[in-house]
């Protein structure tokens, strides 16, 4: 082929279809095969300013030596043309040793083959893509118009290397908004934050090619603690400089590289890129992103866009936080507002069930007393055998412990009467019931004292059900003392959580319960009285529960119990915290 | 003793007839209402020394009749006797003189009936 040929073939090829690399590749097996040339190699100029081997013809053997090292911007013959844009040409004889450069040392064994050298820089009017290297064995010298040939082919290079540089920054590009846009549909749809997580660190490390990928999150209303969610692996010293960085981040609010936050980078960080962003939402920042690459033959997998990309990445998940938080609050108003409704219905029923029971109770209650108030007739009227009065005596005694059930259904439940919750005064129902108590005579040796705290709030209750519970209380302690000693009635707000519930304990002196049977009082019908029924302290929970509060007990064995009745100040207060 | 009228007061006729062999074996005269309306003309009309009145019945209950009789004959004793245990609760019930859950034992009863005619 003529060098007009040549050329014709070359432009053919530099403007067909061909993947660049091929096309280079094409281009440099036919300088090699047309024109002598048993090398024919570009090194291609990186962004960190060296010199990567990166294309060669098909007999190439010096590649190898040449990958080994990447030359820096004006060093070794290679250098020089990058950063002289002017061609060089060798023999044998007045070759550099190693071409200039320390870092090749094999090249001593190989060089001795060829004749002759060529260096083209590969270059348009502004730009330098590279060099192309030229050595032949054959040739003694590197004609003139060889060295125009090859000049006009290093600019044709420079071309497809431009359009290939183009098409890959685009292609980044690219596949970085496929990134976004698949977070994008990520954080809108409704998964559980870990999940998210996990999916965006593999999303990012997919597309980015990092190695490592972490995000770091503190939110008290979303996570228990702080969380981390990681993708890929790095060494152990890594993460130490990555948590070194983060905190960083996490102070200045702003994306900072690993270099930013250490001018002189140990040795051992030379191979890696390391960004890391904060995560900024409503409440200030609540975690970070941060990202870490190693560097290639090629650069780094990420690098000037690193910044750039883990800001977006960032950005998507503060909304993404900030969506999920919302989602997660709405979820919870719901929860809350499902229970509120479940307790509602709870508490008609309960009612509706309190209604039905008093009725069936006051209808078993009139032909019990005739039943049992008969029986005894008998047993005083009629001679009866010593059987037959037994038998007399058994039916008595059972209608005597089915009265004093019906006796506590019926002190509970009241019949009809469906009294709505609204503010009442705790210590004015509890100054009825003590006018009450005292006016009784049984209650003469029961000496009672109040210590109510005046600014007690109003508590939105059935205040009936309440006295129930509390006479129900007082009942037991005048029992527990039978019926002589102190009972002391406090009022006020709770002291451990003093604007969500208010207490009422009383205080006797009965001696206390024993503490084998501590955990069964609260039972339906446990009792250790002759005529209990043990029905009082496990309705009265239960309407204290219904109501939201809870009844505790200080035990003193020897002394007395005090039983607390807390009572939700508010009713509801929680879905105001949240709105 | 001899000579002590009473009126018991209930719907259900077998509590009557309990309630009246119960206290002529005590001794009293006993005299029958099955309800409050009937038990404010009795009462109206005779001298009762006490009465004994169920709550819950028909036509007029027993708190109303209570009331009635109260407004009526200011000093007649009258014992509230009905199966509800939380008459402390019940504040219109506060006029009547004693207050008796309804038992069949009968016991209570005699007592109350006896504490009161011997105030009186
Ligand atoms: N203040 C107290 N001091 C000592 N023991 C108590 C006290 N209050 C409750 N208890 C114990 O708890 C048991 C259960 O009480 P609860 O009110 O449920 O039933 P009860 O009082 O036995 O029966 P009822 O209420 O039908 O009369 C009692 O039998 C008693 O042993
Ligand atoms: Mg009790």
């Amino acid at each position: 082929m003529n060098p007009v040929e040549i050329l014709g073939k070359i432009i053919e090829i530099s403007h067909s279809n061909l993947e660049a690399n091929s096309r280079i590749s094409a281009i440099l097996n036919i300088i090699s095969q047309e024109m002598g040339f048993e090398e024919v190699i570009v090194f291609t100029y990186e962004k960190d300013k060296r010199l990567t081997s990166s294309y060669m013809n098909r007999k190439s053997t010096l590649f190898k030596i040449f990958s080994a090292y990447r030359c820096h911007i004006g060093e070794g013959i290679i250098g020089s043309v990058a950063q002289k844009r002017m061609p060089q040409s060798f023999t044998k004889r007045d070759v550099p040793l190693r071409l200039g450069c320390l870092f090749y040392p094999e090249l001593d064994d190989h060089l001795e083959r060829f004749k002759s050298f060529l260096f083209q820089p590969i270059t348009d009017d502004s730009f330098l893509y590279g060099v192309l290297f030229l050595a032949s064995a054959s040739k003694e010298l590197i004609q003139d118009h060889e060295k125009i040939l090859t000049s006009i082919i290093a600019r044709e290079i420079g071309g497809v290397l431009q359009v290939h540089k183009l098409h890959v920054s685009s292609k980044r590009k690219i596949n970085e908004l496929a990134t976004l846009s698949e977070l994008g549909k990520l954080l809108t749809s409704h998964v559980e934050l870990p999940l998210l997580f996990q999916t965006i660190g593999l999303i990012v490390t997919k597309a980015t090619e990092a190695t490592f990928f972490t995000i770091r999150l503190e939110h008290k209303f979303l996570l228990n603690g702080p969380e981390r969610f990681s993708y890929g692996d790095v060494e152990p010293f890594i993460k130490d400089y990555i948590l070194k960085l983060e905190n960083e981040v996490w102070i200045q609010k702003k994306t900072l590289s690993i270099r930013n936050i250490m001018p002189v980078l140990p040795e051992m960080l030379n191979g890696y890129a390391i960004y890391s962003t904060p995560i900024i939402s409503r409440d200030g920042v609540i975690g970070t992103v941060t990202i870490c690459g190693t560097k290639n033959r090629m650069g780094f997998t990420f690098e000037e866009d690193g910044q750039g990309l883990i800001n977006n990445i960032a950005n998507y998940i503060t909304n993404g936080v900030e969506n999920t938080i919302l989602t997660s609050k709405l979820r919870e108003l719901i929860k809350e507002l499902n229970k509120a409704q479940k307790r509602a219905i709870e508490q008609e029923k309960l009612k509706s069930l309190g209604e039905m029971t008093a009725n069936i109770a006051h209808e078993i209650k009139n032909p019990l007393v005739v039943i049992g108030g008969f029986a005894n007739r008998l047993l005083k009227k009629a001679k009866l055998t010593h059987g037959e009065s037994r038998y007399a005596e058994i039916i008595v005694k059972e209608v005597a412990r089915l009265e004093s059930i019906l006796n506590v259904v019926l002190r509970f439940a009241k019949e009809d009467e469906s009294a709505p919750c609204k503010p009442c005064n705790i210590n004015a129902c509890l100054d009825e019931i003590v006018y009450l108590f005292n006016a009784d005579p049984g209650w003469e040796k029961v000496q009672i004292e109040k210590e109510y705290d005046c600014n007690l709030p109003p508590v939105v209750c059935d205040i009936e059900q309440v006295k129930q519970v509390i006479i129900n209380i007082m009942l037991n302690a005048y029992e527990a003392m039978f019926g002589e000693g102190k009972i002391h009635i406090k009022t006020g707000r709770c002291e451990k959580e003093p604007d969500r519930f208010l207490t009422i304990s009383i205080t006797d002196t009965g001696g206390g319960i024993d503490p084998a049977i501590i955990d069964n009082i609260f039972n339906p019908f446990f009792t250790t009285k002759e005529k209990g029924t043990g029905l009082g302290l496990a309705i009265s929970n239960k309407i204290i529960n219904n109501l939201r509060g809870k009844i505790e007990i200080i035990n003193k064995v020897g002394q007395g119990a005090t039983f607390s009745v807390y009572l939700p100040l508010k009713n509801g207060d929680y879905k105001e915290e949240l709105i | 003793m001899k000579g002590t009228k009473i009126l018991v007061v209930d719907d259900e006729e077998n509590i009557r007839l309990l309630y009246k062999e119960e206290l002529e074996e005590e001794g009293y005269d006993v005299e029958l209402a099955s309800n409050g309306l009937e038990a404010f003309e009795k009462a109206k009309e005779n001298d009762f020394d006490l009465i004994v009145m169920d709550i819950k019945m028909p036509v007029m209950d027993g708190i109303q009749a209570l009331n009635e009789i109260k407004k009526v004959k200011k000093d007649q004793p009258i014992i509230l006797c009905s199966a509800y245990g939380e008459f402390k609760q019940d504040f219109s019930s506060w006029v009547s003189d004693a207050y008796v859950v309804k038992s069949a034992d009968t016991d209570e009863l005699k007592r109350t009936i006896k504490d009161l005619l011997n105030v009186k």
